[in-house]
């Protein structure tokens, strides 16, 4: 069979152009760093194997879509095609967004607040509040340091009825935003009612494990930008 | 051209009419008139929508990658492996099948995502279907990289080497049942008709390896990935609607705690290489629960779920879900009264 007696398939183009919108859609991660608002720093690698993979993937499929007996693109298919597309199109368009308040409100019941193996040492972070709160060693590790002044980032999550004080809180994400899990300590002597729920704030002060919860007496809240990491990685 | 799609477009006719044209100018208008919507009503003044989009959106960025990567394989399998090499496996005494195909999957470290396409090629290839099952259930959960970060999970806790260990022997042996029951099956009474993965419509047979292997690329690709966004959607929807409240005031009670954490980890649909930080967190629960959780969930999720409707013949989903979840149920339940 000559090379000229292939004509496209309709059917192979329509397969290897999503391909390459799929491929579009990672690389558009990669460019615009939104890589850290579904995937951790752990899987973050799966970002540019997607876009390299998919990439081969469509122009592969483009490239050997001249056949001697093209078949038509149906009716059906192409919105079925259109629909594997949708996906692509809705994460491209939206403005990129985090996990806030409504999420803890949903998540907020899973007993363990998060959860890692990590052992306390070095500057203390929310990872290892997180990990105090669920692992006996890591406890008594935060414990032996009560008092120590240590600068969290996180965001607002109020507690009812009390004006001076607030959660501060983070989420903790292992693969990908699906499997966050929730790590907070109260800060208390905040300034009153300064800080809206879902603000991002930096607090200074000294912590005090005191049984299942942890405190920061705030010497300094400051609001901050959200950082470009708004996920924590134990 | 393995896509079910593409057939089914040869069988009709082959000089489209008007009547028959594609509505692409339809779709495209589609897209964008929901981009131009999506950007105008910006979504993220809805915390619930703004919730279902970034998990449902994590769930499919995390995913897509593995279903490619087990896509890839597949297609080097059908284009490279010859047929009769899994034939002669398939001779082999179900006895030593099913261990055989619990221990490779070993050697293949993605999650359960990527194992699917791979387990339907070997089948269609000549692997005894039991086997092959074998292979796609017991690969998320054995693969060293899922050991390692239940280890790391779990590491500083007095049930790391049960969980460790627990996980492994009963990843092992669930699959192994599974692929028991599905043993006396054939190929074509295990997988969901897909014709055209020989190119018996537009001559692919006779191309060359590398259109071949694009070929089988693009098609898995393309019928996985709808399966997957159902599922993720679905599972993401669960996740925002559904609080996991709901599930704390079980952890007390015999039973009810695992088939509570198996089925919180069916709607979760989480990652295999992940879901024991997820599952550690969960400190109200015994270990036995946790277990239940970590080795139900990656054999039977609700994206997995939607994988395998797509993949496999009708009542498949329904076989592994009640055989995996006995087991898983019996297996921990003894856990439970051994080691609370």
């Amino acid at each position: 069979m000559r090379p000229t007696d292939r004509r496209f398939s309709g059917i192979r183009v329509a397969a290897g152009l999503v391909l390459c919108a799929w491929a579009g859609l990672f690389w558009f991660l990669l460019a615009s760093d939104r890589t850290s608002l579904y995937l951790s720093g752990r899987t973050a690698w799966l970002v540019p194997v997607g876009a390299v993979l998919a990439t081969i993937a469509g122009i592969g499929r483009l490239a050997s879509a001249r056949v001697p007996h093209p078949e038509p693109l149906g009716a059906r298919e192409t919105w079925v095609l259109g629909g594997i597309v949708l996906p692509v199109v809705l994460l491209i368009a939206l403005p990129p967004a985090t996990l806030d308040s409504f999420a803890v409100r949903q998540r907020s019941a899973s007993t363990g607040i998060g959860s890692s193996a990590r052992i306390v040492d070095g500057p203390i972070d929310l990872v290892d509040v997180a990990a105090a709160q669920a692992v006996a060693e890591a406890e008594q590790a935060l414990r032996a340091r009560a008092g120590e002044r240590v600068t969290l980032d996180g965001f607002v999550t109020q507690d009812p009825g009390e004006a001076d004080r607030f959660r501060l809180t983070r989420f903790v994400i292992t693969c990908c935003v699906a499997d966050a899990t929730i790590s907070s300590v109260t800060v208390v002597d905040a300034p009153p009612g300064s800080f809206a729920t879902d603000r991002w704030v930096r607090v200074t002060g000294p912590i005090y494990p005191l049984g299942g919860n942890v405190f920061v007496q705030a010497e300094s809240v400051r609001q901050i930008e959200q950082p470009a990491d708004p996920y924590l990685t134990p | 051209m393995s896509t079910d799609i593409e057939p089914r477009a040869a069988r009709t006719s082959s000089v489209p009419s008007a009547r028959t044209r594609p509505p692409v100018g339809w779709v495209l208008i589609t897209l964008v008139g929901v981009a131009i919507v999506v950007r105008a009503a910006d979504p993220a003044d809805l915390p619930w929508l703004r919730n279902l989009m970034i998990v449902f959106g994590s769930l499919l960025v995390e995913a897509m990658p593995f279903i490619l990567l087990g896509a890839t394989v597949s297609a080097a399998i059908e284009v490279l492996v010859p047929a009769t090499a899994f034939a002669r496996i398939a001779l082999l005494p179900r006895a030593l099948q099913l261990p055989a195909a619990a221990a490779a999957g070993v050697a293949f470290p993605v999650c359960e995502c990527g194992s699917v396409p791979v387990a339907r090629r070997l089948a269609a290839k000549g692997l005894s279907p039991g086997a092959a099952v074998t292979f796609m259930l017991a690969a998320p959960i054995v693969n060293p990289v899922v050991v390692a970060s239940t280890f790391v999970a779990y590491r500083g806790r007095d049930t790391l080497w049960l969980m460790v260990l627990g996980r492994l022997a009963l990843g092992f042996v669930v699959a192994m049942t599974v692929g028991w029951v599905m043993g006396r099956l054939h190929a074509g009474e295990l997988l969901r008709a897909r014709a055209g993965s020989g190119g018996a419509h537009d001559g692919v047979g006779d191309e060359p390896r590398w259109r071949r292997f694009f070929g089988h690329l693009a098609g898995d690709m393309v019928f996985m990935t709808r399966f997957l966004i159902v599922g993720a959607a679905l599972a993401a929807a669960i996740q925002t609607f559904v609080p996991r409240s709901m599930v704390d005031g079980l952890a007390d009670l015999p039973v009810i705690s695992l088939i509570a954490m198996m089925g919180l980890a069916f709607v979760m649909s989480l990652c295999s290489e992940s879901d024991a930080f997820v599952a550690a967190s969960f400190t109200a629960f015994g270990p036995a629960s946790q277990l239940a959780f970590l080795v139900f969930g990656p054999m039977a999720d609700l994206k997995l779920a939607a994988l395998y409707a797509g993949s496999y013949r009708q009542g498949f989903v329904r076989t592994v879900i009640v055989v995996v979840g006995a087991t898983t149920l019996v297996a921990t339940l003894w856990i439970q009264v051994i080691w609370g």
